[in-house]
């Protein structure tokens, strides 16, 4: 006889993030029907879904309603760290627990979540390395008026000044801004080795295609030359964008094709929201599972105990041909989501001193 | 230095809230209420009334410098930061802004009455360094005029030691800083009027 475990879906179905959120959805779902079609399985799962539109404020009470009567524990959900930060009340006051799918600045270990996709050391540092030595140490910064952008920003430039490099600018846009032309001026004045995008949503298909424009007009930034980087971007952008993300380099657990890591082995994604979904509810049903101490299993299944952060695998990937193209495969490397344990860092692995000949 | 808390008087005292409308800032304005603070909250403009305000209370996640009617840093009041994302760059804008105290959301039934009083305190202790430094580096700026009074009296005959003691036995006769009798004495030597007249012409 198979128990029953109940668990919440927390995912927009509309507003500005709800692709993002239904490949989030679909991870967990494809999970779910993995785990339920496992006869060799203890346990069944059972979905109860709410969906918050998009609104920031309507996470904190769906999220309680789904605790309420204490038969769910687990929710997956959010996407927005300000949603993420809205519901943790509510999981503090039920016991419950958060599993979170999506990439993420860092700055946070909260005893009620668990999270299973990257934070900085596990894409932004690995990123920039990766173009420190492809491509110069001359970056320029752009991102969303919102705490992704500021602070990805913040470090990527402290992580620039260490390596010796400069920021040739810095420019940020507010949300759904697609007016993109000062900051194409700047670039163009400025003529880096490489951009790193931390724009959201249509501000940043608003820049790639601004940024094709000023390829072919251009021809110090013909094809090629001064790459955009990229922390975010994911399949579930590329049909929206087209042509305009051709190119594009981004550091991710998971691009459509790759593994998967830890529970979720063996199976496939299309995207590394899915893939951390997916891994999310495989995870927690095998938690859920056996006896033991649920700390230990956590462990055995990645999640490091003290920061209640995944152990991930680090993908290198450039859009070609409207699909991403994995460059270097590595990890997996363990968080450190306040970026005060250099010896987790992905660098720090090889030695400081450049060979020179 | 020891710090003595008396029960502080906050009675009457005025907050302004720069936070959208949300569990945190009821929970906020119940506490001030029940302090005995009269609260109100603004989003996303603050209310005119802001530069009468005792305390201001800003959202650390979503303001940004635009929305404070001074420069940053240059608040005429104690500022609290209301902090949900605890990245570095969000709590360094916080500082620029001139936090002196911070409440970590979400906000339940306590710290607003010690986050008050930690504001205050380290509100006027800027304060009142920031006035004495300003005293400091003027009193700093007049060393040359110190310097050239002292040249002018020693002009007279007497050595710099009387000089100096003449120049500040002046001061002290007139009631006034070393600095400002230096100045005089300076402006009587280009003039060539008499210093004490030029004192008592002032005094009239």
């Amino acid at each position: 006889m198979r128990r029953d475990v109940e668990i919440g879906l927390l995912y927009s179905r509309t507003g500005d993030y709800a692709a993002i959120a239904a490949a989030c959805r679909r991870g967990a779902l494809n999970a779910v029907a993995a785990i339920n079609a496992d006869h060799g399985k203890g346990i069944r799962l059972r979905v109860t879904e709410q969906d918050p539109a998009g609104n920031l404020d309507h996470y904190e009470p769906l999220c309680a309603d789904m605790l309420r009567d204490g038969r769910v524990r687990h929710v997956v959900g959010c996407v927005t760290s300000s949603s993420r930060k809205e519901v943790i009340p509510a999981l503090e006051k039920a016991g419950g627990t958060l599993w979170y799918a999506c990439p993420y600045e860092g700055f946070e270990c909260s005893d009620r979540v668990i999270y299973t996709h990257a934070c900085a050391n596990q894409h932004l540092l690995p990123l920039l390395h990766w173009a420190f030595s492809r491509y110069g140490r001359r970056g320029h910064l752009v991102g969303s008026n919102y705490i992704w952008g500021w602070e990805m920003n913040r470090v990527a430039r402290e992580v620039i000044g260490s390596a010796g490099g400069t920021v040739t600018g810095e420019r940020h846009q507010a949300l759904g801004d697609t007016d993109v032309a000062r900051l194409i001026d700047e670039l163009r004045a400025a003529k880096p080795d490489f951009v790193l995008n931390n724009l959201i949503g249509q501000s940043s298909r608003a820049f790639l295609e601004a940024m094709r424009v000023l390829r072919a007009e251009d021809p110090f930034f013909a094809e090629g030359t001064c790459t955009v980087l990229s922390c975010n971007l994911t399949e579930c952008e590329l049909p929206g964008f087209g042509a305009a993300a051709e190119g594009v380099i981004a550091a991710g657990p998971h691009f459509a094709g790759a593994p998967l890591w830890g529970a979720g082995r063996g199976a496939a994604a299309a995207s590394s929201f899915e893939a951390a979904a997916y891994v999310a509810v495989a995870t927690l049903a095998a938690i859920e599972e056996g006896p033991g101490d649920p700390a230990a299993r956590l462990a055995g299944c990645g999640v490091d105990p003290e920061t209640r952060h995944m152990e991930l695998p680090v993908l290198i990937a450039r859009v070609e041909g409207g699909r991403f193209r994995v460059l270097e495969h590595s990890g997996p490397v363990v968080a450190d989501p306040y970026l005060a344990r250099r010896e987790r860092w992905p660098t720090a692995r090889y030695p400081a001193l450049r060979v020179v000949t | 230095m020891s710090r003595r808390i008396a029960t502080p008087e906050l009675g009457g005292a005025t907050a302004l809230i720069l936070h959208r409308s949300h569990a945190t800032t009821r929970a906020l304005l119940r506490q001030l209420v029940a302090i005995g603070l009269r609260a109100q909250a603004n989003w996303p403009e603050l209310d005119a009334a802001v530069h009468g305000a005792d305390f201001v209370f800003f959202d650390a996640d979503q303001c940004h410098d635009g929305m404070f009617p001074w420069a940053p840093g240059a608040a005429p009041m104690p500022m609290i930061a209301l902090i949900g994302s605890e990245a570095p760059g969000r709590i360094e804008w916080a500082l620029g802004q001139g936090a002196d105290a911070h409440l970590l959301k979400p906000i339940g039934a306590g710290g607003v009455y010690s986050a008050l009083l930690i504001a205050r305190q380290g509100f006027e202790a800027r304060r009142a360094a920031a006035d004495e430094i300003a005293a400091l580096r003027a009193r700093l700026s007049e060393r040359q005029t110190v310097v050239r009074a002292v040249l002018a009296l020693m002009g007279r005959g007497r050595s710099e030691a009387e000089a100096y003691a003449q120049l500040r036995a002046m001061a002290m006769a007139w009631q006034e800083t070393i600095e400002q009798a230096a100045r005089r004495i300076c402006a009587a030597g280009e003039t060539g009027a008499p210093t004490l007249a030029t004192k008592r012409g002032r005094d009239v």
